[in-house]
This record gives structure tokens, C-alpha cells and sequence, in this order.
């Protein structure tokens, strides 16, 4: 027997064929195109338009740092030895002094972000104002009167006009204009109060610069042009390793606004990477439905003496051309959505984005797009390879259904052990990419066991007395059923609906519960221990004031744990916030009422041992401490050592008067420091406190809870809506996914229905059977895609977002049974149709 | 050199054929003993489910038998591979079917022209051209088969049946789903290709007047051959 042509001349062979085959053109594939382009879109819109507020980040790190390098101290002011080294190392050096204040008339006050700054300020950029004019003319002393500059939230809360006098302090400002640009004002993404800038020479006349205030003083350095920032900054480390200041280069010009988008980053790639899965469900029942289709073709070609592998060359060929159609579309759609999406919310981003094509991020969603088609896509080929000649000697050619080859099998499962570890391997935090791949394959794994159950279940179950029920159980698990495809894509489906719900759900949970009833009704930072008996007589003289806590406070950084750097010891993601910057810490004799304790012993009220803590339980659990570990906290320059004594739970959503660290005695009384305090008082007196204490004590900040948390409420908003635009697109793949699977069964229904009708059935008989075998699928699926959509909400709210979780069971039932409704519902419409088919083109031979 | 006792065509030892389903086994084929020699016409009839179907299916090398030798062509297909017996499928059988099965998305050109393609030959559409010339379509070779009347589908399959030039062509019912007229022109076809080829014809019918144009019938019943007799 000759051996036919080679391997080159067989691939071009099948090349051949396969074009035939496509003749047909993509009406087709419509599904597959659809769920493939929406995942690949969703992948590289959101990795360039990552990759594009990074790059702005990058491009705005000197400004947003002032500089090229940021020095920076909480308490004291860098001065003496260590500006005089600034001054000589460095081409020009800038002071810029922050601190909150109430700026305040007659008739109304409120919490501003004071910044005084000097006359080199800005390093970078430039303060733009309305009117324009000069920054140090506008804020210079006219006529015995300062001059600021604000934002115009001031203006409105006050009711103010420029040219109007305010009160800080001790000192009166003439708002001279209204700042539209300030060039390294995102550093912190949550800023309570409107921008108050002034001269540092003003700041002394407001009286507020006392030892212990909560201030920020920052040396903003602009190096020589020999000068790296890395070395310059390890020169400062060496120099005074002991200072105890905050060095930042432009690698970390706002770590806060970076960990934010890392985050926002991290949600919105694995959403679209869910979205990918999807499609990749998608693919699979697109091949899968057009290979059914071409089994004649297959058996024929077989019979004409095609190997197996020929045939499987030439239908791989088929999806590979496909797939870079789909890719090509989702590309384009995921290079385009970004300036589209920059362009909507530029002006709502702390950081303008770097328009642009961003080729890495399209190579990946492009790698990704390629990896899924082809393995999703390689089962039913490697099925459809062997489906035997003989079939056309058969009536009725059914697609092969039993496992494929070996090799085949090993072939899959390498593309899913190679897709699982490209994710994690792209990843920005790993663990959760391992939960990720490990959730998603178990997530297909167990809807397809699920689907055998369900099949073996009907297949076993006692014979019905009725024909409907009769038939309704046969059809969940015929050759040929509907039923696995149905279960995996209504149940990937419904997993990320529910997930998407649950998410959504625990957002405005965070929004709408934020304000509990015992909450405080202010918060009073910035009281000076000279104060302390004053401005308690003051306020608790007010009618409706309420208890009253107050609590001595300072800042400090935890810089070791158990003697290792922080930076060296894996600490859980949900904690990290505790290391991230300053924490408040504070000391007491006696624990506050209501203090529950999981371990350890508070200490004596006289005592005066060495420094030990009592710590917060949660973030102890995170640290991977317990009672007598040690933290290192560096204060003011100086590191102290602590053990800790006892842990503490503490539920934050309370808004209880609380402290993570809390020092014993004999510690912190001789540092430097102020008393925070805290009110409880009805709504109705919340006007007379606030103007009490701002009439006796100038220096004090009010921080109403109220507008700190409505002003959280719209970050979380916001993170919301990213959630449900992101999600939507993988709740769009999922609907496409579902659509595909129900129109590809739709053939069987049609000749089945028709057969029935032949035979008698009625047309309701017929729908009741479509119509109970889609609820039982659909409330089968509801279960598992709960089960797999309430995980996966837990682990975006609590592992990637760092907020508490709850099960709402209302929104997972809603939601489920809206789907299961839907799903019914179009099971119903393609079956309606099908009846409407006329019965004669089904029924006449070829 | 005149070639001595020539090989049979077509030689079936003892074949027993048994499938298994859901209600249990079922004996297709329970000892098939056959030997067609080069160049005859069979027919094959009897009632359904008597195996005629399976025995064609075993001969073409579509199905395995559970026990028993097949040799076609001088090769024993009886334990080949299934790349190998496509291998020889393309070299040595063409194949009809009832209900014509061309490729829909190939025009009659191409669907001839495929077992040769997957041969490897060179001039594939060349040859394919002459053939439906042959068979009366030379006017028709851009014409997809949804285009082509039945007779002409079946006229476009047997040139692609006989395109390889086979050793033997198996023919299953090749005028059951044609009206009369029809064909009865697929048949004078059918035969005369025969003819000019002198390829083994083995032909599965249930039209008593196509068997008897065969030279020889066989009539099975029950897996087995009931009767083997020269055509009235």
C-alpha cells in the first residue's frame, strides 16, 4: 500500500480541506467568535488600561512626589544637621508642612487639609489657580492679611467667595483664589477636607504647630543632575540611619494611590480572565455543536480514505483560523475600550493614564485567547477524530461521545496545567492566581460530575406512571443530550452571576451599614494634654452631649516583627494594612469598657515593667504572632521593642474608640503627643458641639463621622461601579455562552418535536416536558453556582478588598432563580420555534 | 506470463461479527464463508437485519469482525489499524451509499477529486474532470450537491467511487433513494463503469431485477448465507 503524501503536503492537504469546509463562511461560529473575542477583549482592556495608569503614575511620580526625592517626618520638623545635609547634597530643597485643621467664619466650619508651604514650592509642575497669578504673591502676607489659595469644595461648604476672610487657628486668610491644579496633591487617596495652602511663614500665626500636633513635614529634594535617586537615598540611609523619617524615590512616589490600583488591577484581570474561562466554555460548545454537524462529513471523508489524522488536521485548522479571527476582534475591541474608558473617567481617576497601545498587554491576552481556544477545543476534535466510517451506514450519525485518544487527554490537561500556570505566573499576587486556577478547575470538574449524576440519577430513577415525566427524564440523559453542556455553561454562568450579586451586595452592605447606631458623632484630633480638662468641661457642658472618650496618641511604624523587618516576614494580605505607613498608637492603665479579650492578661494600672502591647487579635492572626511575640515600633525616630501581653477583638464597623496597639505605661507618657477624643451626641446637638469647640480651641480638628464616611462611601461607590462594569462583560460572555448552548440543542429539539407531533403529542405536552427538563437542570445548577459564586465572593471582599463578608442569601436566591427563570424561559422560546418547523422538511430523506 | 489461479478479490473465512448494547449481544454475521473472484458482480440481497449492511461494512474494512479472516485485494485487512485501512480504502475500494453523501461544502469537482488528493496523486482534479466526464456531469463541476439533482449526486459519487480506479466498488442500495427513471440511469452507469474497469462489483439491493443483472446473487438470512447461485 502506497504510504499517501507526507507529513508537509499533509498539512497543506488539510489546509485545503479545511477551506472548503469554511466556505460556509463564520455563520457558524457566531458563539465562538462572540465568547472568544469578549475574553480576549476583556484581558487586554484591562492590562493596558493597568499598564496605562501605571505609566501615568510613573510619568507623574516626581510630581506627584514633589520632587526626586521625599523626605518625610511625623511630629518634628526635619531641621539642624539633617536639613543643613539636604541643603548641601542636593540642588534645590523644598518644606512643605500638612496637617488637618478647621478652617472656619462665623457661621460655619469645617475640616480642611492645611498645606503650608515655602517659596521653592513647587520643585515640579506648577500650582494652577483661578484666577491665575503667582502662588507666592497669592499666599504672601497683603496688607497684614495671609493669603491662601483652596479648592473649591471650600467655597461651597463655607458658602465663601474669594476675596472672603476664614479663620485657621489662631489666623485669618483672605482666599485669594481657588486652585484648579496642584501637582502633587494625589498622594493620598483619601482626603477628608478641600485644600487650604498657605505660606510656612503663616503657620506659626495659627497656632496650630505645637509639639505632638499631627503634623507632616516634608524636605522635597531635587537632586544634581549626577544624581541617582536610589543613591541618593542610600546616602541618607547611611548618613542617619537613625533618623526615623520616611525616604520615598519615584519607585514609591504614592504607595497608597500603587497598592490601590495593584488591587483594582488584580480584581479587574481576574475578571477578565473569568470572562476568558467562559468563552472558553463557549468555545467548547461552539466546536463541539458545528463538529455534530460535520460527523456525516468526517464519516465520508473517512470512508474516501482520510486517516484520522488528516481529518483531525484539517478541522484543527479549521479552529486555529478562527481562533486568530476572534483574537484579532477582541484585540482590536481590547485596545480601543481603554481610550474610550480613560477618556469617561479621566477626570475620576487620582492619576491621568497614559493613553496608548500597550503590546505586552495585548501578547498576553492574545497568548491567552490562543491557549483557550486550543484547549477547549481540542476534546471534541480529538472526539470527532474518531468518529467511525461506518456511521454512514447508519440512519441516524450521532457525534462520538466516549474519551479520545490518550495522547488527546494528555494534551488537554497540559493546556489547562499550561494556562494555570501562565495566570499565576503573570499574576501580581500569586496566592490568590493559585486560588483562582484551583476554584476554576474544580468549578468545571465538579459541574461535570454533576452533570453525570444528574444523568445517572434520571437514567436510574423509577419509571414515571405519565408520559411527560417519562420523557423529561429521558431527555436528561439520551445519547446526545443537552444535558452536560446546558449544566456547565448555566452553571459557570450562574457562579459568576451570583459571585458578581454577592460582591455587589457587600459593597453597598459596607455603604449603607458604614454608619452604626452607637457610632461617635465626631471624632477631636489634635488636643493638646494642656487641654485635655478644658475641652471636657467645654464639651460635655453642651445639652445632648453624649459619653465622651479621649485618648492620649501618637504616631509610629511597626518595622519589626519578632526581630525580622516586616518586609522580610509573609504576612497576610488582609493585614497588611498595619504596616503599610504610620499607626496610631496610644497607652492605658485600664482597658475601655467593653474590651473583649482572646488571649493574654491586661497588665496592672501601676505598671511600669518593660514595653509591652496589647494588640489587635485579627491583624496578631495575620502577623502570625500571638502573646509574647514582639513587635518593633519605631517612634519619632526611636525603635521600641514590645511584647505582647494579651490580644484584643476589635470590630472596626463599630467605630468604637479604638487602637490596634495600645502600650502599657512607663512607655510613651514622655514623647511627644496629643489626645484624640471622641463624642457621642444626637444629631440635634451636633451644631452646638461643633461651635463650641471651635469658638474655645482653635487647634483642635473636627472630624464629623458623618462626611469621613460618606467620603469612603464614594470611594467604594466607585470601586463598585468597576466591579459591575467589569463584571458585566463576563456576565455577557456568560449570557453568550448560555445562548450558544441552548441554540446549538435547538436541531435535536426540532426533529424530536416534530417526531412527537407525528406521533400524536400535543403541543403542550411537548412544551411542559422543554419546560420541566430546563427547571430541573436549571435548579440543579442554581445550587452549585451558588455554592461556587458565594466562594468566590468571599475571596474578592475578603482577600483582594480587605472588607468583611457576609452571605446575603437574598441576592444569591434572586439571583438564581432570575437566571434559572431566564434560562427556562429561553429553553422555552427555541422549543416554541422548533414546534413551529415544518415537519416535512425534517421528515424527508437527504 | 498469463497469471494462474489469480487471487480472489474478495475472501471471507468463517466471519463471525457480534455487538454488544444495552439489551445484550447481538450476532450479526455467524460464520461467513465467501470467495469473489476478480471482476464479478454481486448481488446481495435478503430481508432487513439479515447482515448485508455488516458483511459490505466488514469488506470495505469499516467494521472488525469479532472472529474470522478478511481478505480483499491480496491483503488481509483482517487486523489493520484504522490509518492503515484508510490507506487501503483509498487504493483499493471505491464505495456508494443510498443516500450519496457528498461533502456539502465541495463542489462535484472536488468531491471526486478527494480520494485522490488523499492518495497523493498529482493531476487529482485532472483525472476527477475526466471522470464526471465519463459520467455525463463534465457541465456540472462547479455545482455544489446541493445544487444537483438526486441522480445527479449519485452520478457525481459513483465517479468519485471509481475515480481511484478500485479493485472493488461495494454499492449499498446505490438507487434506493432515486425514482425509477433515474435510476435505472444510475444503474446502466454503474455497470458500464464496471465494464470499461472490470472492477469487482459488490451490490447490496432489495430491486430483484438489479440483482439479477449481477452475475451472481447472494441472498442472506439470519447472519448467514442462505443461498449463492449463478443470476437467473
Amino acid at each position: 500500500m502506497t504510504q499517501g503524501p507526507s507529513t508537509i503536503s499533509s498539512l497543506t492537504l488539510a489546509w485545503r480541506i479545511a477551506r472548503r469546509e469554511m466556505r460556509t463562511g463564520l455563520k457558524g461560529f457566531r458563539v465562538f467568535l462572540a465568547c472568544l473575542a469578549l475574553g480576549v477583549a476583556s484581558i487586554a482592556a484591562v492590562g493596558s488600561l493597568s499598564e496605562a495608569v501605571t505609566a501615568g503614575l510613573m510619568a507623574d511620580a516626581r510630581y506627584l512626589l514633589g520632587g526626586d526625592v521625599s523626605v518625610r517626618m511625623q511630629h518634628l520638623p526635619i531641621e539642624g544637621e539633617q536639613l543643613a545635609y539636604l541643603k548641601a547634597n542636593a540642588d534645590q530643597v523644598s518644606s512643605v508642612i500638612e496637617m488637618k485643621a478647621m478652617a472656619q467664619t462665623d457661621t460655619a466650619r469645617t475640616l480642611v487639609e492645611l498645606k503650608g508651604v515655602d517659596s521653592s514650592y513647587p520643585l515640579v509642575g506648577s500650582v494652577e489657580t483661578s484666577p491665575p497669578g503667582a502662588l507666592q504673591a497669592q499666599i504672601a502676607k497683603q496688607d497684614g492679611v495671609w493669603g491662601a489659595v483652596v479648592d473649591l469644595g471650600l467655597l461651597t461648604k463655607l458658602g465663601l467667595a474669594l476675596g472672603d476672610l476664614v479663620r485657621v487657628g489662631e489666623a485669618t486668610f483672605q482666599i485669594r483664589a481657588e486652585i484648579t491644579k496642584e501637582p502633587d496633591r494625589v498622594a493620598s487617596i483619601l482626603n477628608f477636607g478641600p485644600r487650604f495652602m498657605v505660606s510656612t511663614q503663616a503657620l506659626p500665626d495659627t497656632g496650630l504647630v505645637q509639639l505632638g500636633s499631627q503634623i507632616r513635614y516634608y524636605e522635597r529634594v531635587s537632586l544634581l543632575n549626577h544624581q541617582s535617586a536610589p543613591q541618593f537615598m542610600d546616602q541618607l540611609q547611611g548618613q542617619f540611619p537613625e533618623a526615623g523619617w520616611r525616604v520615598r524615590g519615584p519607585d514609591n512616589a504614592a504607595p497608597g494611590l500603587q497598592r490601590f490600583i495593584r488591587r483594582l488591577t488584580l480584581f479587574l484581570t481576574f475578571a477578565g480572565l473569568t470572562a476568558l474561562l467562559v468563552g472558553g466554555i463557549g468555545v467548547l460548545g461552539a466546536v463541539r455543536s458545528y463538529l455534530a454537524s460535520k460527523t456525516s462529513t468526517i464519516a465520508t471523508l473517512k470512508c474516501l480514505g482520510a486517516p484520522g489524522g488528516l481529518v483531525f488536521q484539517a478541522y484543527l485548522l479549521q479552529v486555529l483560523a478562527l481562533t486568530l479571527v476572534g483574537i484579532a476582534i477582541g484585540l482590536s475591541l481590547g485596545a480601543a475600550l481603554p481610550f474610550l474608558g480613560i477618556e469617561l473617567v479621566r477626570d475620576h481617576l487620582p492619576v491621568a493614564p497614559q493613553s496608548g497601545l500597550y503590546p505586552f498587554a495585548l501578547f498576553k491576552a492574545a497568548v491567552f485567547g490562543v491557549l483557550v481556544s486550543a484547549t477547549f477545543a481540542l476534546w471534541p476534535l480529538a472526539q470527532a477524530r474518531e468518529t467511525p466510517a461506518a456511521n454512514l451506514f447508519r440512519t441516524n450519525v450521532v457525534p462520538v461521545t466516549s474519551w479520545p485518544k490518550r495522547s488527546y487527554v494528555l494534551a488537554v490537561l497540559l493546556g489547562v496545567v499550561v494556562l494555570g500556570a501562565l495566570v499565576v505566573f503573570w499574576a501580581e499576587e500569586r496566592r490568590f492566581a493559585y486560588w483562582f486556577v484551583i476554584v476554576s478547575v474544580c468549578t468545571v470538574l465538579l459541574l461535570r460530575l454533576g452533570a453525570l449524576a444528574v444523568m445517572r440519577a434520571a437514567k436510574h430513577a423509577p419509571r414515571p406512571n405519565t408520559a411527560m415525566w417519562r420523557l423529561v427524564l429521558a431527555n436528561l440523559y439520551r445519547p446526545g443530550t443537552s444535558t452536560p453542556g446546558v449544566v456547565l455553561a448555566l452553571g459557570v454562568g450562574l457562579s459568576v452571576l451570583v459571585a458578581v450579586a454577592l460582591i455587589q451586595g457587600n459593597i453597598a452592605r459596607q455603604v449603607q451599614e458604614s454608619i452604626p447606631d452607637q457610632a461617635p458623632a465626631f471624632f477631636f484630633i489634635d488636643i493638646q494634654p494642656h487641654q485635655v480638662a478644658d475641652f471636657e468641661s467645654q464639651v460635655l457642658s453642651v445639652p445632648g452631649a453624649g459619653e465622651l472618650t479621649r485618648m492620649p496618641s501618637m504616631r509610629g511604624r511597626i518595622v519589626q516583627i519578632n526581630g525580622v523587618p516586616v518586609d522580610q516576614v509573609d504576612i497576610n494580605p488582609s493585614v497588611r494594612w498595619a504596616v503599610n505607613g504610620d499607626r496610631a498608637l496610644t497607652y492605658a492603665a485600664v482597658p475601655s469598657p467593653g474590651t473583649e479579650f482572646t488571649d493574654g492578661t491586661w497588665w496592672a494600672a501601676d505598671y511600669r515593667g518593660p514595653p509591652q502591647i496589647s494588640f489587635d487579635a485579627t491583624v496578631a492572626d495575620g502577623f502570625g504572632v500571638g502573646v509574647g511575640d514582639t513587635l518593633t515600633i519605631n517612634v519619632l525616630g526611636r525603635d521600641i521593642k514590645a511584647t505582647i501581653g494579651s490580644l484584643r477583638k476589635i470590630d472596626w464597623r463599630t467605630l468604637r474608640f479604638d487602637f490596634a496597639i495600645i502600650f502599657a505605661p512607663g512607655t510613651l507618657e514622655g514623647a511627644p503627643q496629643t489626645h484624640i477624643a471622641a463624642i457621642k451626641a444626637p444629631s440635634s446637638a451636633e451644631a452646638d458641639i461643633e461651635r463650641t469647640v471651635a469658638q474655645h480651641f482653635a487647634n483642635i480638628s473636627t472630624i464629623r463621622v458623618r462626611d469621613a464616611l460618606e467620603a469612603a462611601s464614594r470611594i467604594i461607590q466607585g470601586i463598585g461601579a468597576a466591579v459591575t462594569g467589569t463584571a458585566s462583560l463576563t456576565v455577557l460572555a456568560g449570557i453568550i455562552v448560555l445562548a450558544g448552548t441552548i441554540a446549538a440543542a435547538k436541531s435535536g429539539r426540532v426533529y424530536d418535536s416534530i417526531v412527537f407531533k407525528v406521533l400524536g403529542a400535543t403541543r403542550r405536552q411537548i412544551m411542559g416536558a422543554f419546560l420541566l427538563e430546563f427547571s430541573l437542570l436549571g435548579l440543579f445548577t442554581g445550587v452549585v453556582g451558588t455554592a461556587v459564586g458565594t466562594l468566590i465572593s468571599w475571596a474578592v471582599i475578603q482577600q483582594i478588598m480587605a472588607m468583611s463578608w457576609v452571605f446575603l442569601p437574598l441576592e444569591a436566591a434572586v439571583t438564581v432563580l432570575s437566571a434559572v427563570a431566564f434560562t427556562t424561559l429561553a429553553g422555552f422560546f427555541g422549543t416554541w420555534r422548533a414546534l413551529g418547523e415544518k415537519a416535512s422538511r425534517h421528515l424527508r430523506n437527504e | 506470463m498469463t497469471e494462474t489461479n489469480p487471487s480472489p478479490a474478495i475472501q471471507l473465512d468463517d466471519i463471525h461479527l457480534t455487538l454488544s448494547s444495552d439489551a445484550g449481544e447481538v450476532n450479526i454475521l455467524r460464520g461467513i464463508d465467501l470467495n469473489i473472484k476478480r471482476g464479478e458482480t454481486v448481488g446481495l440481497v435478503g430481508p432487513s437485519g439479515s447482515g448485508k449492511t455488516s458483511m459490505l461494512m466488514v469488506v470495505a474494512g469499516l467494521e472488525r469482525p469479532t472472529s474470522g479472516r478478511v481478505e480483499v485485494a491480496s491483503h488481509d485487512i483482517t487486523d489493520l489499524n484504522e490509518d492503515k485501512l484508510a490507506l487501503f480504502r483509498r487504493e483499493h475500494t471505491g464505495i456508494v451509499f443510498q443516500n450519496f453523501h457528498l461533502v456539502p461544502t465541495m463542489t462535484a469537482l472536488e468531491n471526486v477529486a478527494l480520494p485522490l488528493e488523499f492518495a497523493g496523486r498529482s493531476h487529482a482534479f485532472d483525472a476527477a474532470r475526466d471522470q464526471l466526464d465519463a459520467v455525463g456531469l463534465g457541465h456540472r463541476l462547479e455545482h455544489y450537491p446541493g445544487q444537483l439533482s438526486g441522480g445527479e449526486q449519485q452520478r457525481v459519487a459513483l465517479a468519485r467511487a471509481f475515480v481511484t480506479e478500485p479493485t472493488i466498488l461495494l454499492a449499498d442500495e446505490p438507487t434506493g433513494n432515486l425514482d425509477g427513471h433515474t435510476g435505472e440511469a444510475v444503474m446502466e452507469l454503474l455497470f458500464d463503469l464496471h465494464a470499461r474497469k472490470n472492477t469487482t462489483l459488490l451490490l447490496i439491493t432489495h430491486a430483484p431485477a438489479l440483482a439479477q443483472r449481477c452475475s451472481r446473487v447472494l441472498s442472506m438470512a439470519d447472519g448467514l448465507i442462505a443461498s449463492d447461485a449463478p443470476a437467473a
